[in-house]
C-alpha cells in the first residue's frame, strides 16, 4: 500500500477514533481514576479484593457461574451448529429462525418465563409430580441452578452463530476423504472436522465467557437474591451504599479480568484469526 | 393508561430501578396507579394523593444548573402518578399559603443522583422524598442539610423519625405477611416465621437488612422493647438458620409476585404490598401488625438547594398538616406521619394504617440512629456493616 493511500485511510477512521476517545476512553479513565481516589487517594479499594471475604465470595460465584455456563453453552451450541451445518436448506432456515427467535426476546421476558416453568408449582414440578417421579417439588429456581439455566438459554445464540459461521467454511469433502482413507466416523470427526472448527469454538467460548462475566438481570431475578454476581454488587455499591470507589474498583477489575482472559487465550491461539481479522 | 404502562416497565426492571429505601416511595406511586386503573380510587383522590407525595402538575425534567424562576421550589419524588398527587396534597396548599410555586419533579431522588448533584455543585432539587436508609447513607456522605426543627415541628411526627438530616413524610411497616391457605395456623410473630417444622415452605426476606435485622432479633428471643441495640452477628446467624428457604425480594412488586406465584408462604414485606395481596386474594394472603417494624418515608434537603434552606423547611412544615397527609393515605395506604391524623382515618380503613394507636402498640418503631452508629469495625456504621454481613450470609 502506498504511504499516501494509508494517510487517506487514517483520515477516514479519524472521526470514529475521536468519538471513541471522547465517549469511551475518557469516561473509562475517569472510572479508573475514581477507583484510586475515592474515598481517599491510594489503592485502598483494591486492597478489598484481598481483605474482604464478601468480595471473594462474589468473585468466586461469578467465575463459577460463568465457567459452568460457558461450558454448557458451548457444548450445546456446537451440537446445534453442527446439526445446522449438516441438514438440508429448508430445515436449516427453520433452525436458524428458531435460534434467532430466542435471541430477539427480551432478557427479562426470558427470565420470567423460566421462573414460571421452574417454580415449585410450575409446569416442570407439577409434571414430574403427576408422573410420580418425585414426591416433593424440586427447588429449580431462585438458586444457582436457575441462574445457570437462564444464562445458558440467553447465551446459546451467541455460541451457535460463530460456530455455525465457521462450520459453513469447512469443506465436507475433507471428512469424506478421511472416511475414504479408512477413518471411522468418530476418527474422521475428531481428527479432521473438530480441528477445523476450532476457531469457531474458541471465539464462541470467549464471547460467551466475557458476556457472562458482566451479566446482571438473569442472576438478579433467577438467583432469588442468593446468587450475587459482580454486576449486582457494583449496582449496590453505586446506588445504595454510595461507595463509588468500591464500585469503580470492581468495574475496573471486571474489565481487567476480561483483558487478562483474552491475553491468556492469545498465548494458545491466534486471536486475529479467531475474530476474522486475518 | 400510558402512565401505568410506564410504571409496569419499571416493575420489570426491579433490580435496575432499585434504590434502597426510597424504593418505598416509588412503590406507593405504583400502587396508587394500579388502584386507579382498577377503579378502586377515583381520579380526584389519586391526583390529591400524588400532590401530597410531592408530585406536581407538571413533571419537569430539569437540566443541571438551569436558571430557576424566583420563588420556586422543586420537590422530587418517584414520578408517574405521584407527580400529580404530591402537587394536589402538598404543592397546592403550599403555593396558596406561601406564594412559592411548587414544581414536582418525578425523576426519582436516587441517593447516587443527589450525591452527584451536590458534588458537582449543580443542585436542582430542594426537597427529596427518600427513605431512612438513603437518609443515613447520604448523611455520612455529607451532602444533606440538617432539618431545622425550629420550623419543622417535631411534635407532629413520631420522635424516632425526627432525624438530624431527615424527617418523616409518612409511615409504613415491615409486616409478617402469610398465605392462610399455605400455613397450618396463623403465625403469631417472628418465632413462628423461623419455625420451619411448624410452618414448612419458602419465605421471603429483603435483600437489604434494614427492617429485617429487627425481625431476626425478635426471632432470637428479644422482646420488641429489647430489639436495640441490634447484635448484628446474632441477627445474621438467624438468617443463616433459614437461608435455604429464603427467597430475597428487591422491590415491592417482587415481594408481591412471590406470593402470587405461590413461591413463598410467608414473608417480611411492606404492609402496603400485603394489603394489595389481601385484596386480590380475597383475604387468603394477610398480615399481622404483631411485631411489625414501623419506619418512615423521609424528607431530605440537599446542600445548596436552589430555593434556599428556609423555603425548603417551610415546605416540609407545611406538609405536616394531617389533612394533607390523609389524602396520601387514601390513595396509597401509607400511614400519615402526623399522629394527629390517626383519628381522622375512616373507621373502615384503620386496619391498614400502621399509625393507629392499637397497631402501633404491638409494633416496634425503627431506631434509625442505631444504624448511624459506628460499628467498631473498619470505620463502618452499623448500617454499612450489616449490609455487608447480610449480603454475605444471603449469598453464601
Amino acid at each position: 500500500m502506498h504511504a499516501s493511500l494509508r494517510r487517506v485511510y487514517w483520515w477516514l477512521i479519524a472521526p470514529a477514533v475521536l468519538l471513541m476517545l471522547v465517549f469511551y476512553i475518557y469516561p473509562l479513565i475517569q472510572v479508573l481514576w475514581i477507583s484510586v481516589t475515592d474515598p481517599v487517594p491510594g489503592f485502598g479499594n483494591y486492597s478489598e479484593l484481598i481483605d474482604r471475604s464478601l468480595i471473594h465470595r462474589i468473585w468466586m460465584t461469578t467465575v463459577r457461574v460463568c465457567v459452568i455456563t460457558t461450558a454448557i453453552t458451548v457444548v450445546c451450541g456446537y451440537i446445534v451448529a453442527y446439526a445446522m451445518a449438516q441438514v438440508g436448506e429448508r430445515q436449516r432456515t427453520w433452525m436458524m429462525f428458531c435460534v434467532l427467535l430466542t435471541f430477539w426476546l427480551s432478557v427479562l421476558i426470558r427470565a420470567f418465563a423460566w421462573v414460571m416453568l421452574l417454580r415449585t408449582q410450575g409446569l416442570i414440578n407439577t409434571g414430574l409430580q403427576e408422573l410420580g417421579i418425585i414426591d416433593q417439588p424440586l427447588q429449580l429456581v431462585r438458586n444457582e441452578f436457575g441462574v445457570i439455566v437462564g444464562m445458558v438459554h440467553f447465551m446459546l445464540p451467541l455460541a451457535v452463530l460463530p460456530i455455525y459461521s465457521n462450520m459453513t467454511g469447512i469443506q465436507d469433502r475433507l471428512v469424506s476423504a478421511a472416511r475414504g482413507l479408512g477413518a471411522s466416523p468418530w476418527v474422521a470427526f475428531k481428527d479432521v472436522y473438530l480441528p477445523l472448527s476450532k476457531p469457531g469454538l474458541i471465539s464462541a467460548t470467549i464471547l460467551v465467557f466475557v458476556f457472562s462475566l458482566g451479566f446482571f438481570i438473569t442472576p438478579a431475578l433467577l438467583g432469588g437474591g442468593k446468587v450475587v454476581m459482580i454486576s449486582e454488587y457494583i449496582q449496590v455499591s453505586f446506588e445504595e451504599t454510595l461507595r463509588w470507589g468500591q464500585a469503580t474498583m470492581l468495574a475496573s477489575t471486571l474489565l481487567f479480568s476480561v483483558f487478562l482472559s483474552l491475553a491468556l487465550v492469545a498465548r494458545f491461539v491466534d486471536l486475529k484469526k479467531v475474530f476474522g481479522a486475518r | 393508561m400510558t402512565l401505568t404502562k410506564t410504571l409496569y416497565e419499571k416493575d420489570l426492571y426491579p433490580e435496575i430501578e432499585d434504590a434502597g429505601d426510597s424504593d418505598f416511595a416509588r412503590d406507593c406511586v405504583e400502587i396508587a396507579a394500579q388502584r386507579l386503573e382498577k377503579g378502586q380510587i377515583d381520579r380526584r383522590t389519586f391526583l390529591q394523593a400524588m400532590a401530597i407525595l410531592g408530585a406536581g402538575t407538571s413533571v419537569m425534567t430539569l437540566g443541571g444548573g438551569s436558571a430557576k424562576a424566583a420563588g420556586e421550589i422543586v420537590i422530587v419524588n418517584w414520578g408517574g402518578p405521584a407527580v400529580e398527587a404530591y402537587q394536589k396534597a402538598f404543592g397546592d396548599p403550599f403555593e396558596k399559603s406561601n406564594g412559592t410555586k411548587v414544581v414536582i419533579d418525578g425523576t426519582g431522588p436516587l441517593g447516587s443522583k443527589i450525591k452527584a448533584m451536590v458534588d458537582a455543585g449543580a443542585v436542582t432539587w430542594d426537597v427529596c422524598d427518600t427513605g431512612t436508609g438513603t437518609t443515613l447513607v447520604l448523611q455520612k456522605q455529607g451532602v444533606l442539610q440538617p432539618i431545622d426543627y425550629s420550623v419543622v415541628d417535631k411534635s407532629k411526627m413520631q420522635q424516632q423519625f425526627a432525624y438530624e438530616y431527615g424527617c418523616a413524610n409518612y409511615m409504613f411497616s415491615f409486616a409478617l405477611t402469610y398465605n392462610k391457605k399455605s400455613v397450618p395456623s396463623e403465625p403469631t410473630g417472628w418465632k413462628d416465621f423461623w419455625d420451619l417444622e411448624k410452618f414448612p415452605g419458602n419465605r421471603t426476606l429483603r435483600k437489604q437488612p434494614n427492617g429485617m435485622l429487627e425481625a431476626c432479633m425478635m426471632a432470637a428471643g428479644r422482646s420488641p422493647k429489647e430489639v436495640y441495640p441490634i447484635d448484628i452477628d446474632l441477627a445474621v446467624s438467624k438468617l443463616k438458620e433459614i437461608k435455604d428457604y429464603v427467597i430475597a425480594w428487591g422491590s415491592g412488586s417482587q415481594s408481591q409476585e412471590l406470593f402470587r406465584t405461590g413461591e413463598v408462604v410467608m414473608g417480611n414485606i411492606w404492609h402496603t404490598r400485603a394489603n394489595l395481596l389481601n385484596q386480590e386474594t380475597n383475604g387468603d394472603v394477610t398480615w399481622t401488625w404483631k411485631d411489625g417494624i414501623v419506619t418512615a418515608g423521609m424528607w431530605n434537603v440537599p446542600k445548596n438547594n436552589p430555593a434556599g434552606t428556609e423555603t425548603a423547611m417551610k415546605f416540609i412544615a407545611s406538609a405536616q398538616d394531617p389533612e394533607q397527609q390523609l389524602v396520601l393515605f387514601n390513595a396509597m395506604g401509607n400511614g400519615p406521619a402526623n399522629p394527629a391524623a390517626a383519628n381522622m382515618v375512616p373507621a373502615d380503613k384503620k386496619y391498614i394504617d400502621p399509625g393507629q394507636p392499637e397497631n402501633l402498640a404491638v409494633q416496634v418503631l425503627q431506631n434509625g440512629p442505631w444504624y448511624e452508629e459506628d460499628s467498631g469495625v473498619r470505620n463502618l456504621t452499623n448500617d454499612e456493616l450489616s449490609r455487608e454481613k447480610w449480603l454475605d450470609a444471603l449469598s453464601s
